[in-house]
């Protein structure tokens, strides 16, 4: 005995030895880690499972006695309470990440030999077992192991994965078998040589070799006592006749099941079973009575019930009856339940589905290592912050919702001059001998009759005619594009033309700019006046493009117009982002100059009707239902989506996005839109225009005929035609 | 925690011959993204055989250069996927979470990330 050796076992310390886990140093003190129950020792089971320094459902039998651990038994009856976390942990669970060629579970004779050969065959070789401290709780597709250490989590990325488990050893079903007092012959060898009195022992089955204890023969019927076991009755295997005899302990050898959970999980990975874990094993008879699965406390009789209700497969067996859900995940109770179900069909069902985690892990333990999505920052977010900007995530990036008054904001825009960080959108460089003819395939509008400087709007549509994306193409030379997309669809844009140039073989490069250019959007009707003061005044008109320095910063300079307002876009590298923002707000502060964010800038484009892929656009909108046909040449050869498109249009035209107005405040978006009391759409986009002084909207009519007055929001609103703002596009061609 | 700079230079996106065959300089730290594209860290002028090659200049990019025991104790732990054993080689994946970069020679190793995600990648290196 090590003197001042103690662990605390509900608020009373546990002397315990080198070498104890708690619960053989619990055994040892003549306590048992829950309130009774076969005790396995082997991790098998969740007999010993209780609060270890506030973590529930650990394993006793797996945990290292240590000074200061603080153990509580889970409750007799019921779940232990969920821990009370009232700050983020100080510190992370640590994972650690390894490479093996092969990683061998289990390091008994099987696994020993497993990992020899490999390593003399110069293969790099892991080996876990949870006695080492090394308990593995899931295999999944990489083949990826992940196992729970004492210094935290270890993930381990394999190319082969060998299972060396073992088995596990039967438990007892029978009335009596959540007594103290039980253990499994193995348990019994284990504590015997840790010196654990089991006082007058008895053997059922297999008497464990070098354990003094009493054989019995016959079948077990019941073990008998109040809290503790107090005796065993036997039923002799010929007549029938029951025996009690007295005793301490039951040492129960019953059987082996293959201990194979974590071999059962990995499916179609390159796992290979050796061993006891990849051996068949006899069934035990089928239970008559008691408790079948300790973990759910699931019964034969409750087995029985849904039965007879008519679950007769085993994965419904265990989701009717819960039986193989706990803490054990059918360790103990799996080879009963089949003997159940393979007593009333008359064949053996396959073992049910095992999925991660095999032991019960903290959600700490279970996130370690994983990272949330990562948003992007523009080179301007401080800035954006500095001017008390509200940020937000939007499309994979940080940016501002409003800098406090977004209607003043759209004032800016519609009356002075505004800067908008649209440093978001999505920028290719497309080059090369076939960079027209790609583009005509790409694109539903005509490219080749694009000059240079000049630029045009255009769909991106999918081989069904779908819109997934939009933006512009502006010509920079014979065989060089750069093209614009979504902030949000950026990302699979560039994708999708990667794999058409790919696909197509055609004679093109492609480079994506997203992240290496800014772009600062200069919109409102003195932003000409604004860009003059900074050195522009060789300005594009009305979608022509040019490279100039602004402010002493290269810029490519896109004229076009989101907001309806007269804009420029000045694409920039993002390390001169922060000196172009900074000079364009000193030479604007006169001029009214204010910054606006998405939530004016949404309104801004509302007025005009311009649709945001995504928002106002369905996953099976097309041109024609946006009632944007006019951006299709349905007169070229081809494109991607054509067929679809000419195939499309000859069906009824039964959906279609529309304008609204409606005097009053804006219905919220998504509210449905009504007509002669029935859903016929509903709202995408709403917005009370300030400049028009009544509320606009984009929603979607899916009921033909069209009709020209409907219900919102328990309101008349009338179908209109979009722009709402500026029909003619004065303002934006300024 | 991680101090990560600009990391300036070129990007040039042509025929892969065509940068097979480019005089870098000696100087030059040429990573190839890809079989066309190409990451030169370095102020150079380039000339191409390759006429519709996309050249710019790139300042997207921040890192800095690690030793052996910064990349073991920095970057590591955050990898799920196996470092080349090759030297030099460049390595592209998620670190923590975010995509970028490690050229890795003998002795210390270039980590790269597009300056977007580099709060990011600072945050979850520490």
């Amino acid at each position: 005995m090590t003197d001042g050796r103690r662990f605390v076992l509900d608020g009373r310390p546990i002397l315990y030895e080198d070498g104890d886990s708690v619960a053989v140093a619990t055994l040892r003190a003549g306590e048992h880690p829950q309130h009774g129950g076969t005790i396995c020792l082997a991790g098998d089971c969740g007999n010993c499972a209780a609060v270890v320094d506030g973590v529930a459902y650990v394993r006793t039998c797996q945990t290292s006695a240590r000074p200061g651990l603080v153990v509580r038994r889970h409750p007799e009856v019921g779940e232990p309470e969920l821990p009370v976390v009232e700050t983020m942990p100080a510190s992370r669970i640590r994972v650690r990440r390894e490479q093996a060629d092969l990683v061998v579970i289990g390091a008994g004779d099987s696994g020993t030999a497993a990992a020899e050969n490999a390593e003399r065959q110069g293969r790099t070789v892991t080996v876990l077992d949870a006695h080492r401290g090394m308990e593995v709780v899931a295999i999944y597709a990489g083949p990826t192991i992940i196992v729970r250490t004492l210094g935290g989590m270890l993930h381990v990325n394999a190319k082969a994965v060998v299972v060396a488990t073992g088995a596990a050893e039967l438990h007892p079903v029978c009335p009596g078998s959540s007594l103290i007092g039980l253990v499994t012959a193995r348990a019994a060898q284990q504590l015997h040589a840790a010196g654990v009195d089991l006082g007058d022992a008895v053997a059922v089955g297999s008497a464990p070799s070098g354990v003094p204890c009493t054989p019995l023969r016959g079948r077990l019927l019941r073990i008998e006592g109040d809290s503790r076991v107090t005796g065993v009755v036997m039923a002799d295997d010929t007549s029938d006749d029951e025996r009690t005899t007295a005793c301490d302990t039951v040492i129960l050898g019953l059987g082996s099941s293959a201990r194979d959970l974590l071999s059962r999980m990995s499916g179609d990975l390159p796992v290979t079973v050796v061993g006891s874990a990849a051996d068949t094993f006899p069934l035990p008879d089928c239970p008559t009575t008691g408790t079948v699965c300790p973990c759910s406390r699931v019964s034969v009789e409750d087995l029985e019930g849904v039965w007879e209700r008519g679950f007769r497969e085993l994965e419904l067996v265990k989701r009717a009856s819960l039986v193989g859900t706990g803490t054990c995940q059918g360790s103990v109770c799996l080879p009963y339940v089949r003997a159940f179900i393979a007593d009333r069909i008359g064949e053996v069902p396959d073992p049910f589905t095992a999925r991660p985690a095999s032991r019960q892990i903290t959600l700490a333990e279970a996130a370690a290592g994983v990272h949330i999505d990562a948003f992007r920052r523009t080179p301007l977010h401080d800035e954006h912050v500095a001017l008390g900007a509200r940020m937000d995530r939007f499309g994979g990036w940080w940016r501002p919702w409003d800098y406090g008054d977004h209607v003043a904001e759209y004032w800016a825009v519609r009356e002075a001059v505004s800067l908008g960080d649209v440093s978001t959108l999505g920028k290719l460089v497309v080059s090369g001998p076939d960079a027209v003819e790609f583009l005509e395939r790409l694109y539903p509008t005509t490219v080749a009759d694009i000059r240079v400087g000049r630029s045009r709007y255009a769909l991106l549509l999918n081989e069904r005619g779908h819109l997934m994306d939009d933006g512009m193409i502006c010509r920079e030379g014979e065989s060089r594009f750069v093209l614009t997309f979504t902030s949000a669809g950026a990302g699979h844009a560039e994708m999708w033309v990667r794999d058409w140039v790919e696909t197509w073989g055609l004679g093109v490069h492609v480079l994506d700019r997203t992240m290496s250019l800014a772009a600062i959007n200069v919109t409102g009707p003195l932003a000409g006046e604004l860009l003059r003061r900074v050195g522009l005044t060789a300005q594009p008109r009305f979608l022509q493009h040019v490279r100039a320095e602004v402010a002493g910063v290269p810029c490519h300079v896109m004229r076009l117009s989101f907001t309806g307002e007269m804009s420029f876009e000045l694409h920039h590298s993002v390390d001169r982002s922060l000196d172009l923002w900074r000079a364009l707000m000193a030479h604007g502060r006169d001029l009214g100059i204010a910054p606006h964010g998405l939530q004016a800038l949404q309104a801004l484009r509302l007025e005009k009707g311009n649709v945001i892929v995504g928002m106002d656009s369905e996953l099976d909108s097309t041109p024609r239902r946006l009632g944007m046909d006019w951006a299709v040449k349905m007169e070229k050869a081809d494109f991607i989506g054509r067929s679809a498109l000419a195939r499309t249009a000859q069906l009824p035209d039964d959906r279609r996005l529309v304008g609204l107005t409606m005097p009053g405040t804006a219905p919220i978006e998504g509210s449905p839109i009504w007509f002669d009391h029935q859903v016929i759409g509903h709202v995408a986009s709403s917005f009370r225009s300030p400049v028009l002084g009544h509320a606009v909207m984009l929603g979607w009519l899916k009921r033909a005929p069209f009709p020209d007055q409907v219900e919102v929001d328990g309101r008349p609103a009338s179908v209109v035609r979009p722009p709402f703002y500026d029909p003619e596009g004065t303002r934006a061609r300024a | 925690m991680l101090a990560l700079e600009v990391i300036r230079g070129l990007r040039v996106v042509a025929a892969p011959e065509a940068l097979d065959a480019a005089p870098w300089g000696e100087d030059a730290v040429v990573l190839r993204f890809a079989a066309d594209d190409a990451f030169v860290v370095a102020a150079i002028e380039i000339d191409l055989a390759d006429e519709h090659a996309i050249i710019a200049d790139e300042t997207a990019f921040v890192g800095g250069w690690l030793t052996d025991d910064d990349l073991d104790e920095w970057v590591v732990p955050h990898i799920e996927w196996p470092l080349p054993d090759a030297r030099p080689a460049l390595a592209q994946g998620f670190i923590a979470g975010v995509p970028a970069k490690l050229w890795l020679t003998d002795g210390r190793t270039l980590l790269l990330c597009p300056a977007a995600y580099a709060h990011e990648l600072s945050e979850r290196l520490r």
